[in-house]
Formats: C-alpha cells, sequence, structure tokens
C-alpha cells in the first residue's frame, strides 16, 4: 500500500485515526506491516500490499 | 460444489468483468475528473476500477471482501483495501463511489458456496448487499460527490430508489441496458441539498 491511503483510512469498527507500523517496503509501498486503531487497539494486518481491514468478526471468513 | 465447478472450468474466486461492469464503466468515466478521488466498491477483477483510472486519470481506490479480488486488483495496479464496504474510510473523502453490488436473488438449487456465489447474490430479494451499502455511504462522500449503483429488474430497482431517497440522495437512473431477462440501471445518487 501507499503510505498516501492513511489520509483516508480509519479503523472500521469506530471511525478513529490509525497507526502504522512497517515491517518492509518495496519501491516506496508499503509490503508487510500492521495498522493500529489509536482508540480501540485492534490491529490490522497489511499483508502483500494490501491493508486487511475487514471488521475482526468478518476477518475469520475470509482465508 | 467446488469440484463441478473446478470440472467445468468455472472460476470460483473471482467475478470476471460483464456486461453489468461496462454499463456501469460507462455511466461512470464521463462525470469522474482527473482530480478526484475514487472508491470502487467490490472491485472485483478490477477491471473497472483500472479502466476508470487510465481513461480520466483519476486516483481509483478498490476495494473488496474477497482477498482473491484484492490480489488481483492490486496486480492491474489498483492501489487496494480488503473492506467491509466503505466501513475503513474517512468521512467526506471520495468524489465518486461506484459499486456493481452482488443483485440476483439467492435460488437454493444453483448455491455453489464460493466467492463468486457471494459476488453475484444477494441475499433472498438480492438487496442483502444493497441496502447496508446506500445507508452508510452518504458518510465517505465529498461535497459535491456521486454514488453509481447498478442494479437489475430482478432486485426491484423501486424499493432501491426508495430507499435511497429516505436516505436523503437524488436518484437518476443514467444507463439502461436490457437483456433477456432482466435489464440493468445504473442509478446515479447525489446527496440531496439541505
Amino acid at each position: 500500500m501507499n503510505e498516501e491511503l492513511m489520509d483516508i483510512v480509519c479503523c472500521p469498527v469506530d471511525k478513529a485515526e490509525l497507526e502504522l507500523s512497517v515491517e518492509s517496503r518495496d519501491d516506496g509501498e508499503i509490503v508487510a506491516g500492521s495498522l493500529t486503531c489509536t482508540e480501540c487497539g485492534t490491529v490490522y494486518p497489511i499483508e502483500d500490499g494490501i491493508p486487511n481491514l475487514l471488521p475482526p468478526d468478518m476477518r475469520e471468513t475470509s482465508a | 460444489m467446488r469440484d463441478l465447478a473446478d470440472r467445468r472450468g468455472i472460476e470460483t474466486e473471482i467475478y470476471e468483468a460483464a456486461e453489468d461492469s461496462h454499463l456501469l464503466l460507462e455511466a461512470a468515466r464521463s462525470e469522474i475528473e482527473a482530480k478526484d478521488l475514487v472508491l470502487e466498491v467490490g472491485t472485483g477483477s478490477g477491471y473497472v476500477a483500472s479502466e476508470i483510472r487510465d481513461e480520466t486519470g483519476a486516483t481509483v481506490i478498490g476495494s473488496d471482501v474477497n482477498p482473491h479480488a484484492c490480489r488481483r486488483a492490486r496486480d492491474l495496479g489498483i492501489q487496494t483495501v480488503c473492506a467491509d464496504l466503505v466501513a475503513p474510510f474517512q468521512d467526506g473523502v471520495f468524489d465518486a463511489v461506484l459499486f456493481n453490488p452482488p443483485y440476483l436473488p439467492r435460488v437454493e438449487m444453483a448455491a455453489r458456496d464460493d466467492w463468486v456465489e457471494d459476488a453475484l447474490t444477494g441475499g433472498e430479494a438480492g438487496r442483502e448487499v444493497i441496502e447496508p451499502f446506500i445507508e452508510t455511504v452518504g458518510r465517505v462522500l465529498a461535497s459535491g460527490g456521486a454514488v453509481y449503483l447498478v442494479v437489475s429488474t430482478l432486485t426491484g430497482p423501486e424499493a432501491v430508489e426508495s430507499q435511497a431517497r429516505s436516505a436523503g440522495f437524488e436518484v437518476q437512473a443514467v444507463r439502461e441496458a436490457s437483456f433477456p431477462f432482466e435489464k440493468l440501471l445504473v442509478l446515479e445518487l447525489t446527496p440531496k441539498r439541505s
């Protein structure tokens, strides 16, 4: 994902701001890392450049 | 039912672009400008999102509940988010939101229980996904923004239109195409000026 995406995403549950943590980048793009809600603390993974911002209760069925 | 689908070479993971995708593309491309920020909900293969980006120069974000679709759309260079409709997007950010939703009424005998079935069927009336979309999409629209939504005569477009009006939108059918068993419409939803 592109870092500019931070300007338009939020926590799907409470709409609070997310904090970005980067594990790896490729050519400026964030390939792996996580987004953590600054309000409820839910952690959303970024894998293969795609942030998974499904609410936690919908995540299980999406494997 | 996955075996049968496999034997017949039927796609089970991602809904491929079809007539409804083209109609949505046609409706949206004349309205979108290069400076716009666009969201395509349920981007699927990413086809509509990438065409809109290439033809208009707009920035297009794709979202899908299906991780396979997210990966495919990303391969087309679309910035993709795995999401439930518009839930993880901030208020007032998008100039246009496009959605070609699952709108067919579910038929038990044809149930396949795979990702493509999820992409096609919207519950008993075909509106199970459209209804929460209409309830929530207004929040993420920028001022002057519009929603482009595909509906079918099989879905009960009158019910969709009346729900959109109660949710505070002006509704206009901007494209129509007739097929043997249904007519497809693209509805343009714009927030009513108050």
